[in-house]
This record gives C-alpha cells, structure tokens and sequence, in this order.
C-alpha cells in the first residue's frame, strides 16, 4: 500500500451479529492501516454488511447499497451479509458491486481488498471460509462487544430465511471463546454481549451453552455479560443458577414469535405457549424486576383476530420491556411461501400499530418500577451538557449527570424519574456518592 | 479453524416404490448419509431451483436413504419427484431436526406413534432402527390402501383409523380412537402431520393430563 491510508466506510443492517462482524471488520481494517471513516464521507471502500430478514431488509440493503456507490463513484463497493447469501448472483450482475462476499468469506474481506490495492483481483470465493476468524474488536462505536460463539441454524422455522443465509448450526470451540473473552476485556470492553444465530443450541464436543456461560463468567475482571437472542427452549436448573453470578446481567431477549399455539405450530416453532410461560415465571419467582424483551411476528399466514389477540395477551401477560415487531413478509424458499391464507397488507399495519400501542404501554409501566432504586450503569456516552447515559443491568436506558465520570466505566445511579415517550423513553437520575 | 459444513450431496435415484396410485416411495442410496430416526431431509431435483423438505421412511441401519412422498395433483414439486426414474440424480440436504427418540428413554418408557397420512414416515423409520421399541402407532388416512407398509408393524401395535372407507379399526379420525384411549403415566408421544391433527391431538393429550414435555410434534405442510 502507499503511504496515503486507504480510507474505509462500513454500513450495517440488520442483526446484532451483522454489528457484531462489521466491529471486527472495523478493526481488521484499523490495524491494517487504513483509515476507518464515516459512511457519509468518502472512502477508497465502502463494506455493506446486509441483511435479509424481511422484505424491508432487503429494500433497506439495496438502497445503502446504491447510496454507497453513488456516493464513492469508483471506490470499492463490498457488498456481504445475508443479502450477499440470498442473492449471490443478482448481485454479482451488478456493475456498481465490485465484490459480493458470502457470510462464509466475510472474515476475510480485507485480505481482498489488499490484495485489489496491490493489483490482485481475487474472486471472493477463492478466499478462506471460517465463520470465527474474525479479529478481536477493538476499536468499535460501542461500549459493549459481542462475543461470537455459534452460527447458522438448524431449526428450519416456517418462516425463516436464516438457515439459507446462514448455514447449518455450528459452534465455535470453547477454548477459542475464552481467548476471545479475554482479548476483548484486555481491549477494554466492559460489557460483553454472548452471540449467534441461535445460540440457545451451542454444542462443541461434550459442551453446551450452559458451560459456555460459565467459562466466560470465570474470567477474572470488572466486566459484565449480557445474553443476546435466545430460543425458549427447554433449560435445565444449571442455566436458571447461572444468573445468580453478578456479573450476569437480569435481563434476557427470549423469542415468543406468537402468543398463540396454533401459529406456533405453523411456524414450526419449537415450544409451546406455556413453555415460554413457565420460562419467564420461574425467572420472575427469583427475580421479580427481571427483564425480558422478545421478538414477535405480526399477520403470519392464518393468523385470526383471536390469534392476535392473544400476542396482545402475551404482551401483557409477560410484562415486555419491549417489543420488536416484525410484519409478516414472505421469504422465497421457505415453507410459509407456500401457505396458504396471507394476511393482507392492511390487516397487518393495522395489528403492528395495535401492537406497538401495547408494547409501549408496557415498557412504560416496566421502566417506572426503577424509580427510586439503583442501577449500575454502563456509561455509553456524556453529552456537551455533560450528561452520562447508558444502560443498566436491568438493559433499561438511564441518564443523570456525569459529574467528573467517564466513558466505559460502571456508575450507580439512582432513578428518580421516568422522561419521554414511546422508544425514547429514558430513566433520569442521579450518581449515588460513595 | 471453525469451517462451514458443506451438506449438499447429490444421489442416483434407485427405486420408486409405488404404494398407492398417489403415493411412492423414492428410494436412494445410503451409504454415505448419517442420520437420526425422525430426522428429515430437504431434497431437490437436478436442474431445479426449489426443495421440499421430507421425513426419512428408512431405518437408521437400513441400505437405502428413502422418503414417502404424497403426489399433490396440483402442486410444483411432489408431480416432478413423481416422474423420477432410477438413475436420475436428487440433491440431498440434511439431515435436519430434533424429532427423535431420547434413547435413555427406550428401556422404561412407552411410545405412542401418532400420525395423519405420510406423516407416519418418522415412526417407520424409528420402528425399524429400535425393534425393542414398546410402541403403538395411531395412523389417521382416508381409505385403508394408504395404511403404507402395514405388514411391518405388529397388528397389536398399529391402530389404522379410516375417515373415507370402513376398512380401519376406528372408523372417524384418530382423535376420535384418543378420546376414548388410555395410555400409561410414563408414555412419550410423537406427533407428525398436519398442523390441525397435531393441534386437536395436542389439546386431547392435554386434556388427558400429560405435560407438554412428553409430546413431540412435527409439523407437515
């Protein structure tokens, strides 16, 4: 390379991981030498990690992807993520993508740029498939790191695309995790966030999700450790015991999808209504305030009014802190393509607004119970008027004034009041003094 | 080094076993495949860009990989698997799923095999890999010709319930032979089919008292 740094812009869509992979990407990139720069400046390579979920996605990714070579005419444009999977070859007939890199491949894309910079043009099939090469983030728009343990799934949900884009389950060696743990705290991370596909389902040698937890929870250090997604599938006593250790955060993303049974089943779901209740009330029975926040579809094929209702149920039922809806939208290759009795369009805005008023209405009543009480913030950033926000262990967004604290250190705060409304609803409080 | 599994795998078609006039089995071979009994697979045709997924019909231990298909008059993909002849070349994904026996449990647990029409392919496929199996299989059809295979299973244990033709033990829906069923404290039951005989059969059991855990369900679309 010249001595002029390379400049490089990333855009991310999509799922925690996506963020997760473009971090490491950003710091693949940082070492190397070049010079990571905003998405809206211009960059000699500009990385789209994509996304494929919903149809939404895909209409997102395809307009950061145009942005992005409009926007940097004659830079590279490396378009990868689960977009890249669905639609390879579409892709790759486009003249303003000049690579299209598979998740497989996507630990790998500096090497390709490198090697475009010094006049070797590689296909990206040709570089190294390994789903958990991916560097130890290090410089990262965050104050919390992912940690990668498991990839693809095996689950085959009727509605899913992500088995496709993904691939089949595969778990990352335990050993290779706890390294990882600990190059990332050694970075300075303090919070770190345990990830995957479904990670519920790690299984390397005789080692299953429960001792990944442990292990990493053993890792000596001022750190914390928050679960991303999860399946409700069935845990034993060991995982419930797990969160009991302090340095594991109350809070649990666990996938509901439907509050009804019958669309569970269509869905192909793995669990019953009940299971998930019984999952959130024995949690509850500890720990009261635990926090739980979930995933739910909206207008899935033969989903009835009553059907709905009963999500609308769940929601009460299980007191979300919040909710992410999802429309129901068709995904070509999946068995719920095929169903038959597709909700309409306007049936499914109007149940999402429905939804969504539920939702807010439980974050609030959720949020409200932490005033008057403590939590231990993770301090994200401090605004020019010099006020800190960050989550709590609760995962609940918290502001006070910062008062000579920093960023990336854990403050108590007590909460005095709740502000805002709707998603930007915020906690505000105050430092308590030691 | 952590490599993606590249599962794809592209077999010869040996046999289509015709079993009823809408109804085949197409049989391929096994020799490097590994799978569990229940587990399913997705299969393609050479050439075309669509899979379905289909429940394996063969034993774990058996020679052949084979799967029971129900020809869909109007459908895409069950008309083309029909026209198969031996030597045409499927592509084979998988296997998939948790649909399976807990072994630990095979010593000291009953086994209740429920299933609506070629939803009976796991159980076959669970009966030939465990012969010491305590079980008893429930199989829901229209006319008794679609009781698939039926001489391999111990009159005793197969209870055929017809809807269409009086030629089954029950004469009505399975559900009707739940309702009136006892079945042991200890019984693991196994459900494969369409999503309204799972869901009816889920609440009977329900209702009968036996917790969600000990029932399996494997959907069929």
């Amino acid at each position: 390379m010249s001595t002029i740094k390379k400049k490089v812009a990333f855009k991310t869509l999509g799922c925690r991981l996506n963020q997760y992979e473009t971090d490491a990407l950003v710091s693949d990139f940082d070492q190397a030498g070049y010079e990571v720069v905003d998405f809206k400046d211009a960059a000699d390579v500009v990385v789209v990690n994509t996304c494929t979920v919903t149809n939404q996605s895909d209409q997102k990714s395809r307009n950061i992807i145009s942005q992005a070579a409009r926007n940097n005419q004659g830079s590279l444009v490396v378009v990868t993520g689960c977009m890249a999977n669905n639609y390879k070859e579409k892709l790759e007939g486009q003249d303003k993508i000049t690579y299209v890199v598979d998740n497989e491949r996507k630990a790998s894309i500096r090497q390709l740029v490198d090697a475009h910079f010094q006049g070797e043009i590689l296909h990206p099939s040709n570089l190294e498939g390994d789903v958990f090469q991916f560097s130890t983030v290090d410089k990262s728009l965050h104050t919390r790191s992912s940690i990668k343990i498991q990839d693809g799934c095996d689950n085959f949900c009727t509605f899913c695309i992500i088995p496709k884009v993904r691939g089949r389950a595969v778990s990352r060696p335990l050993p290779e995790i706890v390294e990882n743990v600990k190059n990332t705290l050694a970075n300075g991370f303090k919070e770190l966030v345990i990830t995957g596909v479904n990670i519920g389902r790690y299984e390397w040698e005789d080692k299953r999700f429960e001792d990944v937890l442990e292990a990493i929870l053993d890792v000596p250090g001022d750190f914390r450790v928050r679960i991303s997604s999860l399946e409700p599938d069935g845990f034993g006593n060991r995982f419930y015991d797990l969160f009991k250790h302090p340095k594991l955060a109350p809070h649990l993303h666990l996938c509901l999808q439907s509050g009804s049974d019958k669309v569970l089943l269509r869905m192909r779901r793995m669990y019953a209504y009940s299971r998930f209740a019984e999952i959130v009330d024995r949690f509850r029975s500890q720990w009261p305030d635990f926090n739980f926040t979930t995933d739910l579809i909206v207008g899935f094929p033969g989903e009835t009014e009553v059907d709905f209702q009963e999500s609308i149920e769940a929601i009460r039922r299980f007191q979300f802190s919040h909710v992410h809806a999802f429309k129901y939208s068709v995904r070509k290759g999946t068995r719920a393509e095929r169903m038959e009795d597709q909700v309409s369009e306007p049936v499914k805005t109007a149940r999402s607004a429905e939804l969504r008023e539920a939702s807010e209405q439980m974050r609030e009543a959720y949020l409200k119970r932490f005033i008057g009480r403590v939590q231990t913030v993770l301090v994200e950033k401090i605004d020019s008027k010099g006020f800190a926000s960050g989550y709590g262990e609760h995962y609940v967004p918290v502001r006070f004034k910062a008062k000579n604290c920093q960023k990336n250190t854990f403050q108590k705060v007590r909460i005095e009041r709740l502000e805002g409304e709707g998603d930007n609803l915020e906690l505000l409080g105050q430092l308590v003094e030691d | 080094m952590q490599a993606i599994k590249v599962d794809e795998s592209f077999y010869k078609v040996k046999e289509v076993r015709r079993l009823t006039d809408e109804t085949f089995s197409l049989r391929l071979p096994k020799s490097r495949f590994r799978f569990h009994a229940g587990q399913h697979i997705s299969l393609g045709i050479q050439g075309d860009y669509q899979s379905r997924e289909y429940s394996i019909y063969s034993g774990e231990n058996d020679e052949h990989l084979e799967v029971l298909v129900k020809e869909v008059k109007e459908g895409y993909f069950s008309p083309k698997l029909s026209h198969l002849k031996p030597g045409d070349w499927v592509e084979v994904n998988g296997p998939f799923g948790k649909f399976r026996i807990d072994e630990k449990k095979i010593k000291d647990h009953k086994f209740v095999f429920i299933a609506s029409g070629t939803g009976i392919a796991p159980f076959r496929s669970m009966v030939r890999t465990y012969p010491e199996l305590d079980y008893q299989l429930i199989h829901g059809v229209r006319y008794g010709h679609e009781a698939y295979d039926k001489e391999e299973y111990a009159p005793e244990r197969h209870v055929l319930c017809t809807t269409g033709d009086k030629t089954g033990q029950v004469n009505g829906r399975l559900t009707k032979y739940l309702k009136k069923a006892t079945f042991d404290k200890n019984t693991q039951f196994y459900l494969c089919g369409n999503s309204n005989m799972i869901f009816d059969a889920l609440e009977l059991l329900k209702n009968k008292g036996f917790d969600r855990d000990q029932i399996h369900c494997e959907v069929y679309f």
